[in-house]
């Protein structure tokens, strides 16, 4: 079995790493860039399905040179192959455009049985990706989904839906989006030593890490330059400001923390409220 | 300003009329989203007719299995066409369906319908929604914002290297899709415009609820209801749904009279934090939640708080929306996606060391300070006070010791 993921690099939004500037945007050029959060979840999947099935994994990503080192971050949870797209031509792109891309290169690795994607990204949180990329391979996805598993020539996998859980069947080649619920289930004690196996090879992989990744440009993916980056993005951003301050709608009484007649007036009111 | 042969005129020829939107439905009836989503494109509506001296309809695209009902609903609240997609295989959402009978819907040329696409289009940013609001756009090749939640329709001058590559253009009648970015730090606009070998229509968007107001039902309003009829086949329907369970579990945090809600204030010892936010929830009979903040920055957190920094206990507008007794906000500055979460409480106390934090405008109750000093003797001067009042109820409290 032939297994993609896709991964983004997005802003670190984690405290002390996030920067921003004077008027309260976010200051790109001084916030390091790092795996989306969400991503790790597909890819614990993928690993999941290499445990199980075998085959291989190849992680995918779209951005500028060096998000090499955001491929380098999933492969230390793993990874078999890496691969860059990245070319000024498929710059700007919205997630048509991406999703243009993306399918264009999963055509070129060829063969895949399944995608797996996380949901949503931190910085755009658009969730469109995914769905968009399937659509335009023609492949089933199945969103929001907790776990998984092959059955026959078929996809199981249970997935949220608001306040239930759906139990779906889908034909392979299928496209999975995790939802930050996933868990990877390892019942048995093979499975759960292979996985030991397969994490210790992608740690060792990653110190050669060139030997196992490839950047690819539009021409190395035979697309359509007027449907990918800005040209074939229907979508530009026309404005990004801050988020304007509401107006005061309560009169909230200031109290001082530090004074000890002021936490016990503090609590007073909390109480007084409960109670009411 | 552009004169009139340079604006923005379609260069392929295509016809574009009408704001749709799909309304979703469950069992049989309308997600609140959906009432609020047909409040707004209704009030746009009025709005357009006004400025360009021209009346579009308000479309409502409605999918199920006997719901027939729902179309007098859409008409009352705001629509004047409705779409029904009818279909045994529609009862419950499932994407692919129900993709090629919208995307069928947006592309059909009929009695009701001369033109070749919608202007606009407009989703629920829901689970089920917005998959769809990706999949019909990628099949209708348009452009798709997400999560927005302010809409406005101008004619807006843009000077760009690919759409506007002869120089500044007006683009017309554009629809403005304004979303919060980057966990709420950021507004950004999103258009969905033209370029001069392509028209992308519709200009589409998913809506979080809460965002509009639904119109209040009118029985006078007229309407048109149209049964679309459509095919599906066997690839339309090879992801089969095997078994459907309600969900155990889960955080409703809306069901406790107190919440203590945790935000980044906990970054310097996010477990000291949050352990100081439980111990706070536990002493009033309440519940733990967090600002999208906490979920998001992925903290090192020990066992015991690690459970509560999940999505599941997220309370905003891409949360859950709670009014309790009281609500406790520990280091939260107060974005505004936030607020839409929990500014109907009651009682709104906030611990913040930033005193010109937002929060504090929709406070009723600000306490200065680090909550790691402040939260421990709150606590105890809480647990008092409960002693207090449960030994001597209510009245001997007036006219007490301040």
């Amino acid at each position: 079995m032939e297994y993609v993921v896709l991964v983004k690099g997005v802003p670190d939004f984690r405290q002390g790493k996030v920067k921003f500037k004077e008027d309260n945007t976010l200051d790109r050029g001084n916030t390091p860039t790092v795996l989306n959060p969400n991503d790790q979840f597909a890819l614990q999947a993928a690993l999941e399905a290499k445990v199980k099935h075998g085959g291989t994994v190849h992680v995918l990503t779209m951005g500028p040179p060096n998000y090499k080192k955001i491929l380098q971050e999933a492969m230390s949870i793993y990874a078999d192959k890496c691969y860059l797209l990245s070319d000024r031509k498929m710059g700007g792109a919205d997630t048509l455009a991406t999703a243009e891309t993306i399918a264009g290169a999963v055509r070129k690795i060829g063969n895949v049985d399944m995608i797996f994607a996380g949901f949503k990204s931190a910085d755009g949180e658009t969730g469109q990706t995914g769905p968009q990329t399937a659509w335009k391979l023609g492949w089933p996805v199945v969103t929001h989904v907790l776990n998984w598993r092959v059955e026959g020539e078929r996809l199981v996998a249970e997935r949220t839906a608001y306040d239930e859980i759906e139990e779906v069947e889908a034909p392979l080649p299928a496209f999975i989006v995790t939802d930050p619920g996933f868990k990877p289930v390892y019942r048995q004690a093979t499975h759960r030593l292979k996985l030991q196996d397969l994490q210790e090879q992608t740690q060792a992989r990653l110190s050669e890490f060139d030997r196992h990744f490839a950047a690819w440009t539009a021409a190395d993916l035979a697309l359509d330059e007027k449907k990918i980056g800005f040209k074939g993005s229907p979508t530009i951003v026309r404005t990004v400001e801050p988020i304007p301050r509401a107006p005061q709608e309560r009169k909230a009484t200031v109290y001082d923390g530090a004074k000890d007649e002021d936490v016990k007036a503090v609590a007073k009111a909390i109480v007084a409220a409960v109670k009411a | 300003m552009a004169d009139a042969a340079t604006r923005g005129e379609p260069l392929r020829g295509g016809i574009y009329r009408d704001m749709w939107v799909y309304c979703e439905q469950k069992d049989g009836e309308f997600l609140p989203v959906s009432l609020e989503m047909l409040g707004e494109a209704r009030r746009l509506m009025d709005k357009y007719a006004q400025d360009y001296k021209e009346r579009e309809n308000v479309v409502a695209v409605v999918l199920g299995h006997s719901v027939d009902g729902l179309a007098k609903q859409a008409i009352q609240r705001g629509a004047d066409v409705v779409y029904i997609g009818d279909h045994p295989e529609l009862a419950t959402f499932r994407l692919e369906p129900a993709t090629r009978v919208v995307a069928g819907m947006a592309r059909a040329k009929d009695a009701n319908k001369a033109y070749d696409k919608p202007r606009y289009f407009l989703f629920p940013a829901t689970h089920n929604g917005r998959d769809l609001s990706a999949t019909v756009l990628a099949e209708l090749e348009s452009g798709l914002a997400s999560d927005c939640n302010k809409l406005y329709i101008e004619d807006i001058p843009i000077k760009h290297p690919v759409k506007t590559p002869g120089g500044e253009r007006i683009f017309e009648r554009t629809l403005g899709m304004k979303r919060p970015d980057f966990s709420g730090f950021e507004w950004s606009t999103i258009l969905c415009l033209n370029d001069p070998e392509k028209e992308f229509y519709p200009q589409a968007c998913s809506v979080i609820p809460g965002s509009f107001q639904p119109l209040d039902t009118s029985t006078g309003r007229n309407g048109t209801v149209v049964p679309y009829k459509f095919n599906l086949g066997e690839r339309d329907l090879r992801v089969k749904v095997r078994s459907r369970r309600k969900l155990g579990g889960g955080v409703r945090l809306d069901k406790f009279p107190v919440v203590v809600a945790v935000g980044r204030g906990i970054g310097a010892n996010p477990s000291e934090g949050m352990r100081l936010g439980v111990e706070l929830a536990k002493a009033l009979g309440g519940e733990v939640g967090v600002s999208r903040g906490v979920v998001t920055a992925k903290y090192p957190l020990d066992a015991n708080s690690k459970k509560y920094a999940e999505e599941e206990r997220q309370i905003g507008e891409t949360g859950q929306f709670v009014k309790p007794k009281v609500y406790l906000a520990l280091g939260i500055s107060g974005a505004i996606q936030h607020k839409k979460g929990m500014d109907q409480s009651e009682k709104i106390v906030a611990v913040n060391t930033d005193e010109a934090a937002p929060i504090r405008e929709f406070s009723d109750v600000f306490v200065k300070g680090d909550l790691y000093k402040v939260v421990p003797p709150l606590l105890r001067a809480i647990e008092a006070e409960l002693k207090t009042a449960t030994a001597a109820p209510a009245a001997p409290i007036a006219g007490g010791k301040a």
